[in-house]
């Protein structure tokens, strides 16, 4: 059960997350110092070496994972014909609604999740409103709290299948 | 919370959790979770459990309190 890609797909989720944030680094630091030259057409040219790199490499990693997450889409359905998933479904991937045990345990975590967002949220909006925040720093919060809800349910739903399995 | 003997029948009936929860049609899982008392099953399930043990559904879960006959 472990093993599910439907409980496995927060951390594919999380991975992304992660990913996204560096390459907004990486694009964060080569603008800035494309902010400081007067001839915006040369924006690739003055990308400093490391972000380039470095950008480049989050971006290859993405697609990578990309194409592995789908391959495993791909098997998933083969393995559950009754089950198929879609990378392009409205209603999240995550949920296990098998049956009214799993669905059970998604509730709950689901709960944990709307319960994290009760509070993050407008916390996350005092501390833009009070602070001067730099946007790139805003697009981390959000990130931030994206993370967090996959944690949060990932864990949740782990803790309960992993007692069972014991 | 809601008491059962699931656990104890289903060893008496030789099923491990797979089977019989293809028998009443659910996971393995939430006849774990069901055991464990960590999940208290729907009408329709508690009675396709009862009827695969071949007893009432008061026999096979009970309330806290109240002792199973």
């Amino acid at each position: 059960m472990k093993k599910d890609f439907r409980v496995q797909y927060p951390l594919w989720q999380m991975a992304f997350i992660v990913l996204l944030g560096l390459m907004i680094f990486s694009i964060t630091g080569a603008s800035t110092e494309f902010i400081h030259t007067d001839d915006k057409l040369l924006i690739g040219a003055e990308f400093p070496p490391l972000e380039s790199i470095l950008l480049f490499s989050f971006i290859f990693l993405t697609f990578l994972l990309i194409v592995i997450f789908s391959l495993k889409l791909t098997k998933h359905n083969k393995q559950h014909p009754t089950q198929k998933l879609s990378m392009w479904q409205i209603r999240p991937i995550e949920y296990l609604e098998q049956d009214e045990g799993m669905t059970h345990i998604t509730r709950k975590a689901v709960q944990k999740v709307y319960t994290f967002f009760v509070w993050a949220l407008p916390l996350m909006a005092v501390i833009y409103m009070v602070f001067e925040i730099p946007k790139q720093w805003m697009i981390f919060g959000i990130l931030l709290l994206a993370f967090m809800q996959y944690l949060i349910y990932y864990l949740e739903v782990r803790k309960h299948i992993k007692e069972d399995d014991e | 919370m809601l008491h059962n003997k699931v656990k104890e029948l289903r060893a008496r009936f030789g099923f491990s959790q797979g089977e019989l929860g293809e028998r009443v049609g659910v996971t393995r899982q939430t006849i774990g979770f069901i055991e464990k008392g960590e999940f208290s099953p729907s009408i329709t399930l508690a009675l396709k459990l009862a009827r695969e043990f071949e007893i009432k559904v008061d026999e096979l879960f009970w309330l806290e309190g109240e002792k199973s006959e």
